[in-house]
């Protein structure tokens, strides 16, 4: 079999340490996003599983499969949940959701609950859009600006870099950053051009790494045009796919010259942790 | 069938309606490039002027003539020509507006077979006191032009006519906006869309009998649907009726607008005088203007805070054509201006086809912003 770079490994976690059945609240959250697809079960306000796991080709299928692999080590049956949220690109066609709400504010209020109130302004980096979002000290979105149709510097736009040098999605950071000088950056972050830009460079005689560096240090600058436009406000935080790309991030916060607030247990699932929270309040608001 | 259908209904066979208008009455039909062609005296002339719309679909006809970053409603607009869609036309005229929609005239006149084909300068500065005089100049040339096609002298009498049919038509299309004030307004927005669209197609004096139908059904009028935030949309040209009604379906209702196929098109009346041309003249230099035609901000932004107030908005779409300058310009500081004023704004660009998808995702978020308070 050939060898997918572009494929990462699916994983799902659980709480060890809190037991379902005495939580008073039982909700999910699934993110269906372009390319990758979470399910976040929260117990009473606590994160009780998670999963992370690749979008197929139809949104009911890859919310089963999400939520599925995050009860798969649970006895949590689908019924045991008393709310379910959706969000990401395919919010509108997961089966089990009681209500859609975008992944807008979605990220902002798992950043908010991962990150803590004090998290002003969050960069999601996703498989096909790249946003900007600006929420309150309750993780309430107050303005967001999104890139354009195209997917240039998006985790799409990775994976077809990864391919083309043969190199596993998750080491593209790490190589790119690992070169004796920062090359200059691609020209055009549009994958098609990017695409042959970088074979040119390879047939000049430049190492995979430089090819990456020059590639991640695009996709970083374009980030940056996008954030400077809606500005940044401290405390600043990066969710997504693309967050886990240090070649990438660490870019963006050399040029914005911030810090980023690390997402603890993991800044891929904010979306899915966020719809969770607000099935959470959607509950005992329904409960009052 | 009520008034709103027959809006519906005429718009989506307007090419028809244009034929059988031809057919019924025997006269010529003028297709127009932007609203800055004198209506009334291509109505005077006993045409019927129709304005040149595109239709939202993927095409690649236009590839040839038009630079890709000309702006999408123009390369739309010109592969209707290409495509064959307007034959009908007996003339095409232009009132001058921008640079872009000049290449779709440009190439209207060099590669699509029209009669006649009229280019209206319109003064840069419309600002100048000498402003009206010299469109008169222009409207003189114009009015010629038609009399030759048509054979037939425009008259007086003919004028007068034309300005108060259109009067009218403002008075009324206004009447039916003052509704949409109510709390639960009586029309949608997409539903109020097809009825100035229509306006810019239609015989106007059928489309004012509509519109005389459509005010004694719209105060009996309750619609099955909350009207959930009020918003405005502001921006560049705006047919896309499918994108309004997605929209509304997200629960919002559009219940103002400012651009060329709402508000902007018909708000300004004639005010008739004993020069007519003069008086038309002045209409179209002193209008709601495009911001094309103009560069005085003040004088615009004015007139928007103040519709925007007066219909209770709660946020505003700002849109743009792709590429589409003036208007772009314009977008910082309508966003400062409506935050000043605690309005939000969400921003979006458009090109012929929009990805549903993402603006979906965009127009949720925003209205999520007001209505997850609630949370």
């Amino acid at each position: 079999m050939t060898t997918e770079y572009f494929r990462w490994t699916e994983y799902a976690w659980k709480n060890p340490d809190k037991d379902w059945q005495k939580a008073d609240t039982l909700v999910a959250g699934i993110d269906v996003g372009s390319v990758s697809s979470q399910a976040v079960v929260l117990a009473d306000d606590e994160i009780y599983c998670y999963s992370n796991a690749r979008t197929g080709s139809n949104s009911p299928d890859s919310a089963k499969n999400a939520l599925g692999m995050a009860l798969k080590d649970t006895d949590i049956k689908q019924e045991n949940l008393q709310f379910v949220v959706g969000t990401g690109y395919g919010r509108v066609n997961i089966p089990m959701s009681n209500k859609a709400i975008t992944e807008i504010a979605c990220h902002a209020r798992g950043a908010n609950y991962m990150g803590g109130p004090t998290i002003r302004t969050i960069l999601d980096m996703g498989g096909q859009d790249l946003k900007g979002i600006h929420c309150d000290e309750r993780g309430k979105v107050t303005q967001f600006l999104m890139n354009d149709k195209c997917a240039a510097g998006t985790g799409r736009g990775m994976e077809v870099m990864a391919e083309l040098l043969q190199v596993p999605i998750v080491d593209v950071g790490q190589m790119s950053l690992d070169v004796e000088e920062e090359p200059p950056p691609v020209s055009s972050t549009c994958v098609i051009f990017a695409k042959s830009e970088a074979i040119g460079l390879l047939r000049k005689g430049w190492t995979k790494n430089m090819v990456l560096a020059a590639y991640c240090s695009a996709m970083a600058h374009r980030v940056v045009g996008l954030l400077e436009r809606i500005g940044i406000e401290k405390d600043f935080t990066i969710t997504g796919g693309i967050s886990k790309n240090i070649g990438v991030t660490s870019r963006i916060l050399k040029e914005l010259k911030v810090d980023s607030v690390p997402l603890k247990p993991d800044p891929q699932i904010a979306g899915a942790l966020g719809a969770s929270v607000f099935a959470r309040d959607l509950l005992l608001k329904s409960r009052k | 069938m009520s008034a709103i259908e027959k809006f519906h209904d005429i718009l989506a066979n307007r090419h028809q309606y244009a034929m059988d208008w031809k057919e019924r009455t025997g006269g010529k039909v003028v297709g127009g490039l932007c609203t800055y062609v004198p209506l009334e005296i291509v109505y005077a002339a006993g045409m019927l002027p129709v304005r040149v719309l595109g239709t939202h679909e993927v095409q690649d006809v236009t590839d040839r003539y038009l630079f890709p970053t000309v702006c999408p409603f123009c390369r739309d607009t010109l592969a209707q020509g290409l495509k064959g869609r307007y034959d009908y036309l007996d003339g095409l005229a232009m009132g001058r507006t921008c640079s872009h929609i000049q290449g779709t005239f440009d190439n209207w006149r060099n590669y699509i077979s029209t009669t006649l084909v009229y280019y209206i300068w319109f003064p840069c500065h419309r600002e100048s006191p000498r402003a009206v005089d010299c469109l008169v100049g222009e409207y003189t040339g114009f009015k010629e032009a038609l009399e030759k096609l048509t054979g037939k002298p425009i008259t007086d009498d003919g004028l007068d006519k034309a300005i108060e049919l259109y009067n009218t038509n403002r008075r009324l299309m206004k009447q039916v906006y003052e509704l949409r004030k109510n709390e639960d307004p009586p029309i949608t927005g997409a539903e109020a869309m097809e009825m100035v669209v229509t306006s810019q197609l239609m015989d106007v004096v059928e489309h004012n009998k509509l519109l005389e139908e459509l005010l004694e059904e719209l105060p009996d009028r309750k619609l099955d649907r909350e009207t959930g935030l009020r918003l405005m949309m502001i921006g560049s040209e705006m047919d896309d009726i499918e994108f309004v009604q997605m929209m509304e379906e997200l629960g919002c209702t559009i219940v103002i607008d400012e651009h060329c196929s709402g508000s902007r098109f018909f708000w300004d009346e004639v005010v008739p005088g004993e020069d007519r041309l003069a008086a038309i003249a002045s209409r179209y230099v002193h209008r709601w203007p495009c911001p094309a035609v103009s560069s005085n901000f003040s004088d615009r932004f004015d007139r928007v805070l103040k519709i925007a107030q007066d219909w209770n908005v709660q946020g505003a779409l700002v849109y743009q054509q792709k590429f589409c300058d003036p208007h772009e310009f314009d977008i910082p500081l309508l966003q400062q201006m409506f935050k000043e004023h605690d309005i939000p704004t969400l921003v979006l660009e458009f090109d012929v086809t929009i990805p549903f998808g993402q603006f979906r995702t965009r127009i949720e978020a925003f209205l999520e912003m007001a209505e997850l308070e609630v949370l």
